[in-house]
């Protein structure tokens, strides 16, 4: 809050993941037989755009303590409602697409504040439920937007860099740490992942900001659907599990915490640069993917154990004990001691 | 009897317990639900039959083998592995790379394989605690990247021909609809009359009870994944069987369809309930819900959209159940 | 040490004589507990009062009702005349009640300053840092921890420091009751000091403040009226300088319970089957020390924060920071952090929160009574169903649990039958040499309580250990052979069983006036 910055592991994650790969990203030339020009940070920023608002939507309801599976669920639903709508006018289809998230979300939000159900199975049968949908409403094909200006107006270089999406995406990660920044929300939202029954008792009122987490969770992936297929000009009704895994993963390398209670805006704008850069860098060295693959799973898994708690216990264990370890006259000899 | 636990030991012939007046509500809830499924299904044109049937069987058998492993994980309180598809994916290359050494060796080193990589994770979240749900997403990323660099994304093509074996249809279905059948009377067997079934049940309810108890968490955890990666291996040898070829998306769908299968049985997501039966009947009532859709002539947008309200409600009515028993 | 302040001192000078808040007739079961009934009393603007009473009083249940936590069955609060219905934390609040709960409430994924605003009903949805600073230092100034920065992560802070952080959260929200449950539980005399101070300056701004405590000294020192509660109702509401500890603990008791005349078996010559040596745990325990006898019940007496839960936990193996030496029969045990080798070494444990640490509420009796000898009754990894239905039958038995409700979910019992499970859990295994329970009847009805000491002592009798901790002085001399009455952490005095209850009171809520410390260890007799 006093923007002070802290070597806590919500920043120094993202600060350290941005600045690898700024430098792996920069250095190109140096390792690979190839170089990189302004396209490639387009490109690069691009990626970010596509998997930007995901991971937002993500971060949001991890950093509440929930996890919001339903996502690429209403990614896809947005992005299908925004071609089947917007064919007349852009706007509509953007206006379903974000009120399908909002309802998607405050349903979803409604069931699991109300009923006190754990987020994941709901979540995850709302994925199927919305995957589904979207494949219904689709005939199990890919639709195509003939709205051919505002595909290319979505994708036009702005500021060699950059594009109306990617500067957009940039701007809902703006919005969303200008909103957790100043108003009481940002804090509420730590508190109610961090330790609900303190939050509680302390007056939080965490029903409405969960369904109110939930909503803009819903929005965002509705909007960043709407975007994507405005920007490839058709819908497509199943875009895989795989922008779910890499969401998680930026969120994670974005300092949030699957505990809850952890992460900011600006962090997961980090992440989820980090994991575009990555990509781009992939891309341009011509980089086999499993090379990728295998440093995210590196990444993660150091991630994971180092915030792993009976770890911890074992290393307050082994510090205790060689802090003690002092001659104890009258005391058996380790030898036997009790396996 | 009550599913939802193995069957409970009695001294005597017990006094079953009361039931709430919710609890009675949400089953009756799930009887006429039940029989509305039944009652669409007999009016549905050729569900009948014995062929549709044995088209059900087959199915839900490949997800039902997977879900099965699921259920061990599930029950133990470890929630849920992100990594299925991709151990199936592995594992289904070692398997068909392996054919030119038998049939069997090749199936053994097939098992060896998923078992080692999912136990490690097991390991990991049984002794350190660490969060399942990330630690799988990181495996995943792990075992496809091996997968792609050790065969540099190419196919792999059967050594041999022996894994056409496991594509037979003794009577009309698929060799491993019985192999799920057996699978699932087998590691119900285990939840049921082994300590270690014991175990997993009560440290999938309360691990924190469970280790102030002095009970061995790790171990129970561990174990639970080991089997878990030996089914996920099961299903891997009868998919590449299938499809005659294994690549890093062998998997498919399967992480999430064996997670719908699971859940649509009853068995919660906070563990320490569940049996193979039950993953059993979610995944039948899956295959059996997706199968009257297709039948009506339902796109397979509309199936999928089903299953997943089915998965839903499911998961709300078993919640609203337990919390009846003791809030 | 904190002083005895002279009566009349403790207090501002000026009551103003007006009740800013009135509480009558207030009443709350749950269930067919009935946890308060018709309660009244009434606080002073201006005035600290006092709230005590032993466990079970009741006064948790009044606090709760205070703070909106949950409504009350019967009875009225009113507050400035006005008869309110604090129907929750937000209605409280704005009806002007704040509250530092017994249980920490503070969030330590937040900042300092985040926690002091948090759940505030005044504050306003943009929320800009800059003005408000100067407020939050001044508050922080008030509980000595001006030297802390507003933008630190409350982890960072030792418990100590957390509590403090509550208080000046509740102090900080301008209200007219501010309610304090146990605040100085876990804080040093100096921590504890600026807790006074905050309060005081409160009280004279006009605030009434309700201070729940057991630690009779301070409660002396800084409260102008006491109202002592016993099983759930009012016992009297007097002002505090006509009151002395010992009256106190009078009132809170009742009449002088009569001492058990059972004989208090003295086993100076049996094998000394548990020996802990030099347990400490940072910030919670320092140098505990047991050499429990075959046979003999010992039991650990002290309040919220005196470290007796964390003696017996560190013993059980849960306490990863414990620097202890153990040994079980002779043989040294490394178990500090680890259970499972606790277990193995022979040490069975029954914590405070059968709930959440103990049963499996969802699982059958028999599973739970069976839980921890899987090993015995499956030798080859098969459940024996011969030796199931044996040992469920003795240990049914044994317990008193009947045979036809084996098959129920240990959730549906009621909270003795729950404790009896839990304890029968340990009981008449070869493996099993000490007994470690945490408040062995806490939550039990009378019956049930007398249940489970029969077990534990027919437990003792057979040679196991037995090593419990209580607040229960009733629990302490009809059980225990030798009490270690603990006071901050460290061990005040070493007692027989059949040692007055007041005597026993005023150690845990007092320590030692003169603060000496006698060495604990094997018990020497000695009757005071």
């Amino acid at each position: 809050m006093t923007g002070r910055l802290r070597l806590r592991p919500e920043l120094l994650l993202p600060l350290t993941s941005l600045v690898l790969t700024v430098a792996a990203f920069a250095l190109v030339p140096t390792y690979a037989d190839a170089t990189v020009g302004a396209f490639d940070v387009y490109n690069a920023l691009q990626i970010f755009a596509r998997l930007g608002p995901l991971v937002l939507a993500l971060g949001l309801t991890m950093i509440a303590g929930e996890f919001d599976l339903s996502v690429v669920g209403t990614y896809a639903l947005g992005g299908m409602l925004t071609v089947q709508a917007g064919q007349d006018h852009y706007a509509f289809g953007v206006l379903a697409a974000v009120g399908a998230g909002a309802l998607v979300g405050l349903v979803q939000g409604c069931v699991i504040a109300g009923l006190r159900i754990p987020s994941m199975p709901v979540t995850l049968a709302t994925y199927i439920a919305l995957l589904g949908l979207t494949s219904a409403l689709s005939g199990g094909l890919t639709k195509t937007y003939t709205n051919i200006t505002v595909t290319l107006w979505v994708d036009q270089t702005v500021m060699t860099y950059f594009s109306p999406r990617s500067l957009i995406t940039g701007g809902l990660f703006v919005l969303a740490a200008l909103v957790l920044g100043i108003t009481r929300w940002g804090a509420e939202l730590r508190a109610i992942g961090g330790d609900r029954r303190a939050s509680r008792v302390a007056g939080v009122r965490v029903g409405r900001l969960l369904v109110g987490t939930f909503v803009a969770s819903g929005v965002l992936a509705g909007l960043g659907g709407s975007l994507l297929s405005f920007s490839l000009g058709s819908a497509n009704p199943d875009p895989g599990v795989q922008p779910l895994i890499l969401a998680a993963a930026a969120a994670l390398l974005g300092g949030v915490s699957l505990a809850g209670g952890r992460g900011s805006a600006l962090g997961l704008l980090g992440g989820v640069l980090s994991v575009a850069l990555l990509a781009e860098v992939a891309t341009v060295t011509a980089l086999p993917g499993y090379v990728t693959q295998l440093f995210y799973a590196a990444l993660l898994g150091v991630i994971v154990i180092v915030d792993a708690p009976d770890l911890h216990d074992t290393i307050v264990r082994i510090r205790t004990r060689l802090r003690s370890d002092r001659p104890n006259a009258g005391h058996a000899p380790l030898s036997q001691e009790t396996p | 009897m009550n599913l939802a636990t193995a069957a409970p030991e009695s001294v005597t012939r017990p006094t079953p317990p009361r039931r709430s007046r919710s609890e009675l509500v949400v089953d009756g809830f799930v009887v006429a639900a039940v029989v509305a499924v039944v009652v669409v299904g007999l009016s549905t044109e050729r569900f009948a039959t014995l062929a549709n049937a044995r088209a059900i069987i087959t199915s839900a058998s490949l997800v039902g083998i997977a879900a099965l492993g699921l259920t061990l994980i599930m029950i133990g309180g470890s929630a849920v592995s992100l990594a299925i598809s991709q151990t199936v994916a592995a594992s289904g290359m070692v398997f068909l790379s392996a054919q030119s050494l038998g049939l069997v060796p090749a199936l053994a080193l097939a098992v060896v394989v998923g078992t080692a990589v999912t136990g490690l994770q097991g390991a990991v979240v049984g002794y350190a605690a660490a969060n399942p749900v990330v630690l799988t997403i990181a495996a995943s990323f792990a075992i496809a990247g091996v997968a792609t660099g050790v065969t540099g994304g190419v196919s792999v093509s059967p050594s041999a021909r022996g894994y056409d074996h496991l594509n037979a249809t003794p009577g009309g279905v698929a060799l491993s609809a019985y192999v799920l059948v057996v699978l699932t009377l087998t590691v119900e067997w285990v939840l049921r009359r082994t300590a270690f079934g014991r175990s997993l049940y009560m440290v999938g309810e309360n691990r924190v009870a469970a280790r102030a108890a002095g009970m061995p968490v790790g171990r129970t955890t561990t174990a639970a994944w080991l089997g878990a990666g030996a089914l996920f291996a099961v299903t891997a040898a009868f998919t590449a069987a299938f499809n005659a070829a294994a690549n890093v998306n062998l998997g498919g769908t399967l992480t999430f369809d064996a997670i719908a299968a699971v859940l649509a049985g009853g068995t919660p997501i906070s563990g320490g309930r569940g049996s193979a039966l039950r993953t059993l009947a979610g995944a039948l009532l899956i295959a059996a819900v997706s199968d009257i859709l297709l039948l009506r002539g339902y796109s397979t947008g509309v199936q999928v959209m089903v299953k997943g309200l089915l998965v839903a409600a499911v998961v709300v009515l078993v919640h609203l159940r337990t919390q009846e028993r003791h809030p | 040490m904190q002083q005895r302040l002279t009566p009349g001192q403790s207090g501002p000078s000026t009551r103003t004589g007006v009740d800013l808040v009135r509480v009558e007739g207030l009443t709350k079961s749950y269930g067919s507990t009935r946890a308060v009934r018709d309660a009244s009393f009434a606080i002073a603007a201006g005035e600290i009062h006092a709230l005590c009473g032993h466990n079970g009083a009741g006064k948790s249940t009044v606090v709760k009702m205070l703070s909106g936590q949950e409504s009350p069955d019967g009875g009225t609060i009113s507050i400035a005349g006005e008869v309110v219905d604090l129907r929750s934390r937000q209605v409280a609040q704005r009806h002007g009640v704040s509250l530092v709960d017994q249980e920490l409430s503070v969030v330590p994924a937040l900042t300092v300053a985040e926690n002091l605003v948090l759940g505030d009903v005044r504050t306003p949805w943009v929320a800009p840092a800059r003005r408000s600073t100067a407020r939050l230092r001044s508050l922080l100034d008030g509980v000595g921890l001006d030297h802390l920065r507003l933008g630190l992560p409350l982890a960072d802070l030792g418990i100590g420091e957390r509590q403090l952080i509550e208080v000046a959260r509740a102090l900080g929200q301008d209200a007219r009751l501010v309610i304090l449950d146990e605040p100085t539980a876990t804080l040093s005399d100096v921590e504890s000091e600026y807790v006074y101070a905050s309060v005081r300056k409160v009280a004279a701004a006009g605030c009434a403040v309700l201070f729940v405590s057991h630690r009779l000294g301070e409660v002396l020192a800084l409260c102008d009226r006491v109202t002592v509660m016993r099983d759930g109702g009012v016992v009297a509401t007097t002002p505090a300088g006509e009151l002395s500890i010992d009256s106190l603990i009078h009132q809170m008791l009742g009449e002088a319970p009569a001492l058990p005349d059972r004989r208090v078996r003295t086993r100076e010559n049996a094998v000394i089957v548990l020996d802990v040596e030099a347990l400490t745990v940072p910030g919670r325990v320092e140098d505990f020390a047991l050499e429990g006898r075959a046979g003999g019940v010992y039991a650990v007496a002290g309040q919220l924060g005196s470290g007796a839960s964390d003696v017996l936990r560190a013993v059980a193996g849960l306490v990863p920071d414990a620097d202890l030496s153990l040994r079980v029969d002779g043989a040294p045990a490394r178990i500090a952090g680890r259970p499972g080798a606790a277990a193995r070494a022979g040490i069975a444990f029954v914590s405070n929160d059968r709930k959440a640490e103990g049963l499996f509420l969802d699982k059958p009796i028999s599973w739970n009574l069976l839980a921890t000898r899987l090993g015995a009754l499956a030798p080859r990894g098969v459940v024996s169903r011969r030796r199931w239905t044996s040992a469920l039958a003795r240990l049914l038995e044994l317990c008193g649990l009947d045979p036809e409700r084996a098959g129920h979910a240990v959730g549906s019992l009621s909270g003795g039958n729950q404790q009896k499970v839990f304890v029968g859990r340990c009981l008449d295994r070869e493996d099993v040499r000490v007994v470690v329970l945490d408040e062995p009847t806490r939550g039990v009805d009378v019956g049930g309580r007398a249940a489970i000491h029969r077990l534990l002592r027919d437990a003792a009798d057979r040679g196991v250990v037995v090593l419990f901790s209580s607040t229960e002085l009733e629990e302490l001399q009809d059980l225990a052979d030798v009490v270690i009455t603990m006071h901050k952490g460290r061990v005040v005095g070493t007692h027989r069983g059949d040692t007055a209850g007041a005597v026993l009171l005023r150690e845990m809520t007092h320590g030692r006036t003169e603060d000496e410390v006698l060495p604990a260890g094997s018990m020497d007799g000695r009757a005071r």
